[in-house]
């Protein structure tokens, strides 16, 4: 049996519906002569009526104009407000004194003009649930509603065998008295899936392919998920092939992967391994270097040593950094002026960089933020500005990270309204698209317009001030600094940076709480507030009386903590997860809802109870994902897992994100000095970035960022980031300028070509001591020739063997020194490389060009074709700039497989 | 690019020159029109725009200044210009758009417009969606939405921003998102456009070389490109890509120096009627979307300075030849043209600075639309007395998007669907306004 807990502080008994227990059959039986005595309940029978029908979809009357003056509730539940709506004395939907006359019943059967054509017929069931319900006086107690205790579906879960087979649900709602009765007739249901599954609306379930989903009902406030299943292939059960699982999470896909007859491709080579987990933890390709070295290490444990190797790198902390940005949502164009002359999204990057390369737990950077105000723990606003002033001015080696907390996090434009932050928190630290509740009921899940708004009292006391929350101490700070107090704007912002640059002490914004006292005083007079709430009520679970707490937003702290959340630790494994993996357990992975149910429950519990036992060990859950094989197999398919995307039997091929692709771009054409520091030194590079700037700018870099799909961060939605493939990116690698130029002269190019690098400095200092080589080379071929003429003169005199020996000893030295500068003047060639005119063999240069491009050597036949491409090209170097370009241009380039 | 030759063996000079003096020669434009007829398999209803000129003049023009003026109203309303008449009787607009006064049977002026967003960004975002924007979701501008709509010829891009544009492509997602210049076209000085150029020496051939080496070594994934939305999706970007970047009739179309100079004349050598006439160019060579915008148009002072001497005869130049070269390119009757500011301007005269200036004033607006269906030559709407706000039910930015879209035979009605699932129309509360047509 399935059950689903409606109100999380209510326990539900799971248990089947009893034989004993007496079913009350479905209001199509008991109303389908009309001849009953029975009168229908609004709540159970007629508002449930009207979403089965229809009436309140977003095209029909649930649109927020309504439809033909009519208008309920898009998605119903809130019953007052219908009920008012059909009784409206300005146009009543209900006639009590002749029923028959009632409009919702002349008008969905079509009797009189309906727009929405007819829903049904006179004289049907529907029609004397309705009819009857209206002669009875349209019965309904305002402001009181029944409880739902349980929705059961049975069956609970379905297993398919074949195509157009088809089961029926049935639907018993169990009531807080105990009643049961069968309510099919008055669910909706819907299928996640039609390829799979598709659902009638009386709830029959057809068989359409192969795989699962989930069917969906929805009844009064209740939403329950049912599993839809057939297998893939025949190998299920005994048929099933011994699959290793060497780990946990090996071993619960796996589990999954039985069931529906899908064998996983084998964990991938060296090289794939490589690639992948450089590019995942680090979001750097490996360097040739490190690729060569890694494929020559024959210790069984290199898997593991290279994730321990990657998780201690600048590199990592970067990238992770970069990701932990973008869920709480770092961004330049929210942060305007928040910290006058710096950069706001850069404190906000910095910040979260020191905790994960310290590897903080995830709860307490999340607690640094949740609890984020701008002063620490008794500063006094003074302390706090002057503070501020010594991070902001120059060489006091002071940071920003080295705060407590984050305040910058509340001083978003995008959110300042409490409305803005409950949608922004939920997204950002529960992984739940609340804001549908907004404005109505949630279509996929419990929440109510109700439930939304008893959330935000939690976010209404936090205060973004751009004058800080001290005006006494604010105006004495200004006229300590001898500024007029009237100016305002942007031309006091500029004195005040001025004056910061300075060194002196300016008045900061300030992100506080608002004491409840404060609060109060501020809604006095002209300007008055309609009154703060003095309780709220946590997602899901308890109500809370806010008078207890200076600062709400501890209440929510602690119930992120609590082991029992739904919500915190499992969104961001998922999250994780699907940074690794293209797809979350849950997807999207910012979607954490009853209707969307993960794709693998067990899995998802593990990660998420490991994660929090772990203390919130960020490296730990990185390190249990990557040593897993389910993220070390091949993206090779099989016939049984070609279509799988959503239980991880192998990697799907994923386009780099923005980011990486800018830094590979950067790596592939630089030179090898550079390509080699890429991991530890972060200067210039995209995940060194701190967030899209405030307007939007065409340097290479923003560019890149922009058409590559970057996180706009705007929303706190996880689809702020794009990795769709586009044109502008492909004419973007294809021919910018940018790109271009990089390719022929990021250094790496001009390397293997042997030619000066392209910088002006350096070339004049090259031509230099070219100069002066050649100078030294003359001096000593005319010393030469002087010895070797006394060494003659010697030779031809026996007494003088002594000094002929010691000349013999000065042609030889000289001889070797004219050598090595000969050498220096010389064109820069090896020895195959005179044959191609570059300083580097061609195959060197081509091996070269693959590892850093594409992470691995060359086929036998590849390295031909680029040695044909190469020899057929006007210069050599102008066929290794054009093969660079072509491997850049590849899928493979552009694709973590 | 010199001296490469057309496959009849006619040098490209020489074409053009041909073109312009031999009667029977083909210009560039013509040659270019007929490529397109060819690729898009002629046309079919003559009379339904298949794309779009945005002209977008940000900061908000002075809707008493330009095309609602109100000449009886009082003197701190009405300002110092003067009404005059244009070549459609019963038709009067501001003195300085002398040169639209000659055109006017080929636009529509809306009066009327009315909306409540008075800062620039939500302006823009609204006229330019055609909805009301709101902080949770981004809707797309107008040009993402046509250009989803309808896809255009493979070797031009589909939506081109000179220099740039405040359409974004919202939920739609990047790849519905503009092609921007970045830079506006000088005169007697080359255009350098991101991506179509040809930089650093690199030839069409050398792209062609080294395109075959790409496709020879592109194997890692051969034989499940098809399997795989992403792989299947990089290589169609890819050939488009190609397509576009080796497309000489790209490069041409974006080479405002290859225009026929009697016909480049009328637009003048300002920045913004040389990007008319490379919005003329583009939509020719069958770019779906041009945007061309404007700036200064926020006239808080010196508003009637800044209107007489600079704004309005760069405005009436450019805008007048971009609606007589399309005509003349037998273009106007398939190309949308809307014109709109993010707002009006304060009926009422400032007195800040000496010759007085105007504020933001959403509630009372014009807009310009021509081409396709739209009858030229009409008033739509109306303003009160002092243009204060509408006179009767006045038109909403909805609507108007409602009768662009309209215009372009897209039904504004559509559902999309966001990101997040969510179902949106592309219009959510417009409707189309039918004397526009009439």
């Amino acid at each position: 049996m399935r059950a689903v807990a409606l109100w999380s502080v209510m326990i539900l008994a799971v248990g089947p519906v009893g034989a004993g227990e007496t079913v009350v059959p479905p209001v199509s039986q008991r109303f389908a002569d009309g001849k009953t005595d029975e009168v229908p309940h609004f709540q159970k029978h007629v508002a449930p009526l009207f979403g089965r029908l229809g009436c309140n979809g977003r095209a029909c009357h649930g649109s927020f104009q309504g439809r033909g003056g009519f208008r309920l509730t898009l998605f119903g539940y809130e019953l007052d407000t219908d009920y008012e709506a059909l009784l409206d004395p300005e146009s009543p939907r209900i006639d009590l004194k002749d029923p028959a006359e009632s409009l919702i019943l002349v008008k969905p059967t079509d009797e009189e003009m309906h727009e929405g054509g007819k829903r049904y017929e006179v004289g049907s069931w529907e029609y004397h649930v309705l009819r009857k319900w209206i002669e009875a006086g349209a019965p309904h107690e305002k402001g009181k509603l029944v409880t739902l205790k349980q929705l059961v579906v049975e069956p609970p879960e379905i297993r398919f065998s074949a195509p157009d087979e088809t089961v029926r649900l049935r639907v018993i709602a169990v009531w807080e008295d105990g009643t049961r009765e069968e309510v099919t007739p008055l669910c909706r249901f819907q299928s996640n899936d039609d390829q799979m599954a598709d659902v009638t609306a009386e709830g029959i379930v057809r068989c359409r392919g192969t795989g699962d989903t989930h069917v969906v009902v929805f009844y009064d406030k209740a939403v329950v998920p049912v599993p839809v299943m057939r297998p893939v292939s025949r190998y299920v059960g005994p048929l099933y092939p011994d699959v290793e699982t060497p780990t946990k999470i090996d071993e619960l896909v796996v589990a999954r992967l039985k069931k529906l007859g899908i064998i996983p491709s084998p964990v991938t080579d060296d090289v794939t391994f490589l690639r992948r987990v450089s590019l995942d933890l680090t979001g750097t390709l490996p360097s040739p270097e490190e690729i060569r070295a890694f494929l020559n290490d024959s210790s069984p444990d290199k898997r593991a040593a290279k994730i321990e190797e990657l998780l201690e790198t600048p590199a990592y902390a970067a990238w992770w950094t970069t990701r932990l940005c973008d869920w709480t949502g770092n961004s330049e164009a929210q942060l305007i002026n928040v910290v006058p002359g710096k950069s706001a999204a850069q404190d906000w990057y910095d910040w979260i960089y020191r905790r994960v390369e310290r590897n903080v737990p995830y709860d307490e950077i999340v607690e640094g933020i949740v609890l984020g105000t701008s002063r620490e723990e008794g500063e006094s606003y003074r302390q706090y500005c002057e503070k501020m002033s010594q991070i902001y001015g120059s060489k006091s080696g002071m940071s920003f990270a080295d705060r407590s907390t984050l305040p910058h996090f509340w001083a978003r434009r995008n959110f300042r309204s409490p409305d803005d932050r409950v949608v922004g928190f939920a997204y950002s630290f529960l992984g739940v698209r609340i804001q549908c509740a907004q404005c109505h009921k949630h279509p996929f899940d419990q929440w109510s317009k109700d439930d939304f708004a008893q959330f935000r009292g939690f976010f209404q006391s936090v205060v973004y001030n751009a004058r800080g929350s001290d005006p006494k101490e604010y105006r004495r700070l200004i006229e300590s600094l001898g500024l007029d107090p009237n100016t305002r704007g942007g031309e006091l912002r500029r004195e005040l940076i001025k004056r910061q640059r300075k060194g002196e002490v300016v008045p900061f914004p300030e992100v506080y709480v608002a004491t409840p006292k404060k609060a109060r005083q501020r809604g006095k007079g002209k300007r008055a507030r309609p009154g703060r709430n003095r309780t709220a009520k946590l997602l899901g679970a308890e109500v809370v009386d806010l008078s207890e707490y200076r600062d709400p937003r501890v209440v929510l702290m602690d119930w992120l903590r609590r082991p029992d959340n739904p919500y915190f630790a499992k969104a961001f494994v998922n999250r994780v997860w699907a940074s690794y993996f293209g797809r979350g357990i849950v997807e999207p992975p910012d979607d954490l809802n009853l209707a969307n149910p993960p794709s693998n429950g067990p899995l998802l519990d593990y990660l998420a109870k490991g994660f929090i036992e772990h203390g919130y060990d960020m490296k730990w859950l990185h390190r249990t994902i990557l040593l897993s094989d389910t993220y070390q197999r091949d993206w090779r398919p099989n016939e049984t897992n070609l279509h799988d995307q959503r239980h991880f039997s192998r990697a799907i091929p994923r386009r780099l994100e923005a980011e990486q692709v800018f830094d590979a771009v950067l790596a592939a054409t630089a030179n090898t000095a550079r390509n080699r520091s890429m991991k530890q030194d972060l200067q210039g590079r995209a995940i060194a970035v701190p967030g899209p700037p405030r307007n939007a700018r065409r340097d290479p870099l923003n560019y890149s960022l922009t058409v590559f799909g970057r996180s706009t961060r705007e929303s706190n939605c996880d689809c702020d980031r794009s990795s769709d493939p586009n044109l502008l990116q492909v004419v973007y690698l294809q021919n910018d300028t940018a790109v271009l130029t990089r390719i022929r002269n990021g250094g790496w190019v001009a390397e293997v070509a042997g030619r000066p690098a392209p910088s002006q400095a350096n070339a004049k200092a090259k031509a230099k001591a070219m100069q002066a080589a050649k100078r030294r080379a003359q001096n000593l071929q005319k010393r030469l020739t002087q010895v070797q003429k006394q060494l003659r003169a010697a030779r031809r005199s026996p007494a003088k063997r002594k000094q002929a020996a010691r000349l013999q000893r000065q042609v030889t030295e000289i001889r070797k020194a004219l050598a090595k500068v000969e050498k220096q003047i010389r064109p820069k060639q090896s020895k195959t490389a005179a044959k191609s005119g570059l300083k580097w063999s061609l195959s060197r240069a081509i091996e070269d060009a693959y590892l850093r491009t594409l992470s691995r050597p060359p086929s036998r036949e590849e390295a031909a074709i680029a040695t044909e491409f190469i020899g057929e090209s006007k210069t050599p170097a102008e066929g290794i700039e054009g093969l660079l370009w072509a491997l850049i241009n590849t899928k493979e380039f552009i694709v973590n497989h | 690019m010199r001296g490469y030759r057309t496959c009849d063996g006619v040098r490209r000079r020489d074409f053009l020159k041909v073109g312009v003096v031999g009667s029977l020669g083909l210009a560039l434009p013509d040659y270019l029109r007929l490529t397109e007829a060819a690729e898009s398999g002629g046309s079919g209803n003559r009379k339904r725009a298949t794309s779009a000129i945005f002209i977008e003049l940000a900061g908000g023009p002075s809707h008493l200044d330009t095309f609602d003026l109100k000449p009886n109203a009082p003197a701190e309303f009405r300002g110092s210009f003067k009404p005059i008449k244009t070549n459609v009787p019963g038709v009067e607009i501001c003195e300085h758009l002398s040169k639209l006064a000659q055109v006017a049977d080929k636009f529509c002026i809306l009066r009327g417009v009315s909306h409540t967003l008075a800062a620039h960004q939500f302006g823009r975002e609204y006229v330019l969606t055609g909805n009301r924007p709101l902080p949770s979701l981004e809707y797309p501008g107008l040009g993402s939405v046509l250009i989803k709509e309808r896809p255009g010829t493979r070797d031009m891009p589909g939506f081109v921003a000179v220099p740039s544009t405040s359409q974004r492509p919202g939920f739609l997602g990047v790849r519905y998102a503009p092609f921007s210049t970045g830079a506006t076209p000088r005169a007697n000085a080359p255009f350098n456009v991101r991506g179509i150029t040809l930089a650093g020496g690199l030839t069409v051939a050398e792209i062609e070389r080294r395109k075959k080496l790409r496709t020879m070594l592109d194997r890692a994934f051969q034989g499940y490109e098809e399997e795989d939305q992403l792989l299947e999706g990089l290589d169609s970007f890819s050939e488009r890509a190609h397509a576009i970047i080796t497309s000489r009739k790209a490069r041409e179309a974006f080479d405002i120096s290859k225009e026929n100079p009697a016909f480049a004349k009328r637009f003048g050598t300002t920045g913004f009627g040389l990007s008319c006439l490379l919005a003329c160019r583009l939509i020719e060579a069958g770019t779906r979307c041009v945007t061309v915008s404007s700036n200064g148009w926020d006239t808080h002072q010196g508003n009637f300075k800044k209107l007489k001497e600079s704004l309005l005869p760069t405005f009436d130049e450019g805008f007048s030849a971009l609606l007589w070269g399309l005509e003349a390119r037998g273009l106007l009757e398939s190309t949308a043209v809307f014109v709109t500011g993010e707002f009006g301007r304060t009926p009422k005269i400032n007195k800040r600075s000496p010759d007085g200036g105007r504020d933001h004033y959403p509630r009372c607006m014009f807009m310009l639309l021509a081409g396709g269906a739209v009858r030229g030559g009409q008033v739509v709407g109306e303003s009160d007395d002092k243009a204060t706000q509408p006179k009767h039910e006045g038109f909403s930015p909805d609507d108007v998007a409602a009768t662009f879209y309209h215009n372009l035979g897209i039904d504004h009605t559509k559902e999309y669907h966001t990101e997040t699932g969510r179902p949106i129309m592309i219009v959510r509360n417009g409707e189309v306004i039918r004397q526009v047509f009439g």
